[in-house]
């Protein structure tokens, strides 16, 4: 369980990146950090393994002060996958990289082995073993960031806006590898300003506006308010505007299932008898 | 380690000493430059260290020039460590007054040393360097790439410190174990580095050639740098202190510590 009592945080050069943040994430939740950039998602994220410690107030994971424990000692507990893959990739072969933090973590080799073929077949990069991650594509190198913290498989896994620069089939790919892992039992965070990735995946969505949390609630409740999310500069997603338009047919604004809505749809249609 | 380029970074203001002409400061500088490395006294370092603060306190950058002395800590641990060693051999013997007062004199003129182009950096845009730079003849060619190095320093620094949050992240302590396996821990963070600077350099090279970077042979500038007589003020000062800095060292040794 993570909480976030009152963090407020301060980069070095005086700007305030997280104000009053109060926040619980329960054990298996899936999150939705949403928010324009330098709302502060990233901020808050690096505080959960304690990359960066809260100015005021405290983080705690699983109980313990982030102020107290070190880095590699909160991430084994939180998988933090950056932005950019590329600023982790330094190893001759995509084997090494995923081992590199498994013996930073002090793994027998035995293991090590096992945990990393594990890793990169659940991946779909178990072909790749022998290549250079810097040869891998754009889509491939995000998925070796995420095997690299599979690979210790932590309770929780967080992902810095994981969608950007991926095309359609990847994202479907990411949201099937999202929600497998939160049935395993494991806490999945992601920031994102993708709308319809998230309207997708109906996470339980945090608005961040100016470090600040100014909703938090489901999916649904949190993108029908479109005033809110306007001021964060977000659209809501567009299935809710077709729902918004479709009152007419006497439907709701809501965020269905794309099947859902359309089956909907006909039966509205078939009272009309055209 | 990454403060240390904070004292390279323009950061826009309207002090007197933002106003010199560039050449003026870079001719103070220079001079302030030259006389640490003329002089190993203590008291003459002590001197232009408030001169520095002097000039950071004018024109309100002390904070970052602070900064940059302290990110420097490091490395002026280190000189003072090699200075000492070695001194120690000199003088036979760990203890020698003569070898610690030395090594800490070297030392300390390193906050002089750093600081004295801190000012310089501190207080001109990348643009009126460019000028400065023009006006002495240097090629633009060479121009561009110092101005480039400078005005890429602040975005390297922030993805270094992403890139060693990236490898804290896969549980790499960066900070723990001895001299040895701590540099060899630095390799996880300079490949990712280098890589960037790398892909960084190219993509700028493609931008400048789409923008015909070099197609005509004479350049000009939007503004022209022109002394005034405040300028001529400052650099006839300049140039007084530090002749008789020269003076001093060659024809009239001081006795000072």
């Amino acid at each position: 369980m993570i909480r976030l009592e009152d963090v407020e945080y301060f980069y070095p050069n005086g700007h305030k990146a997280l104000d009053q943040v109060r926040l619980e994430i329960e054990k298996g939740e899936v999150v939705a950090l949403m928010g324009e950039n330098g709302a502060g998602k990233t901020t808050l994220l690096k505080h959960l393994n304690g990359l960066l410690k809260p100015t005021r107030g405290r983080v705690l994971v699983d109980g313990i002060d982030t102020r107290k424990a070190t880095v590699a000692a909160l991430s084994r507990k939180i998988g933090l996958v950056f932005q950019n893959a590329e600023d982790m990739f330094f190893s001759s072969t995509v084997w090494d990289e995923v081992a590199f933090s498994l013996r930073n973590f002090g793994y027998e080799e035995e293991v090590v082995k096992r945990r990393v073929e594990w890793a990169l077949k659940f991946m779909e990069l178990d072909r790749y073993v022998d290549q250079s991650p810097f040869v891998l594509s754009g889509g491939e190198k995000k998925r070796l960031a995420l095997a690299i913290i599979l690979a210790w498989s932590p309770d929780i896994i967080a992902l810095d806006e994981p969608t950007t620069g991926q095309d359609q089939l990847q994202k479907e790919k990411l949201m099937e590898m999202i929600k497998l892992l939160n049935m395993q039992g494991r806490t999945v965070i992601i920031s994102s300003h993708d709308v319809e990735f998230v309207a997708q995946l109906r996470p339980r969505v945090i608005l961040m506006k100016k470090g600040k949390i100014i909703s938090d609630g489901g999916a649904e409740e949190v993108f029908l308010d479109e005033e809110v999310l306007r001021s964060c500069n977000l659209l809501p997603p567009q299935i809710v505007s077709l729902t918004r338009r479709l009152d007419f047919l006497g439907i709701k604004p809501s965020l269905p299932h794309p099947r859902q809505l359309a089956e909907e749809i006909l039966s509205k249609l078939g009272e009309y008898k055209i | 380690m990454a403060a240390i380029f904070q004292g390279l970074q323009f950061y826009p203001g309207k002090s007197i000493v933002h106003r010199l002409d560039p050449r003026v400061k870079l001719f103070l500088s220079s001079a302030l430059l030259i006389t640490t490395l003329l002089y190993l006294e203590v008291t003459v370092t002590t001197l232009i260290i408030a001169i520095e603060v002097a000039l950071a306190a004018v024109s309100g950058t002390v904070k970052r020039w602070i900064r940059t002395v302290y990110g420097a800590i490091p490395l002026i641990i280190a000189v003072f460590a090699m200075n000492y060693l070695v001194r120690a051999f000199q003088y036979s013997g760990f203890l020698n007054p003569m070898g610690l007062y030395e090594s800490f004199a070297a030392s300390y003129r390193l906050i002089a040393f750093l600081a004295s182009f801190s000012i310089f950096f501190l207080t001109t845009t990348p643009e009126e360097l460019g000028m400065t730079l023009t006006k002495l003849r240097v090629p633009y060619t060479y121009t561009f790439a110092f101005i480039s190095a400078i005005r890429f320093t602040p975005i390297l620094a922030e993805e270094l410190q992403t890139i060693m949050d990236a490898q804290r992240a896969r549980g790499l302590e960066l900070d723990r174990g001895g001299p040895l396996a701590r540099i060899r821990k630095y390799i996880p963070v300079l490949v990712p580095l280098i890589v960037n600077i790398l892909r960084r350099s190219y993509e700028l090279a493609e931008a400048m050639e789409v923008k015909c970077f070099g197609a005509s042979k004479k350049r000009t500038f939007l503004k022209e740098l022109k002394m005034t007589p405040k300028d001529l003020a400052a650099l006839v000062i300049i140039a007084v202190f530090f002749g008789s800095a020269i003076y001093l060292r060659f024809f009239y040794p001081l006795r000072i510590p």
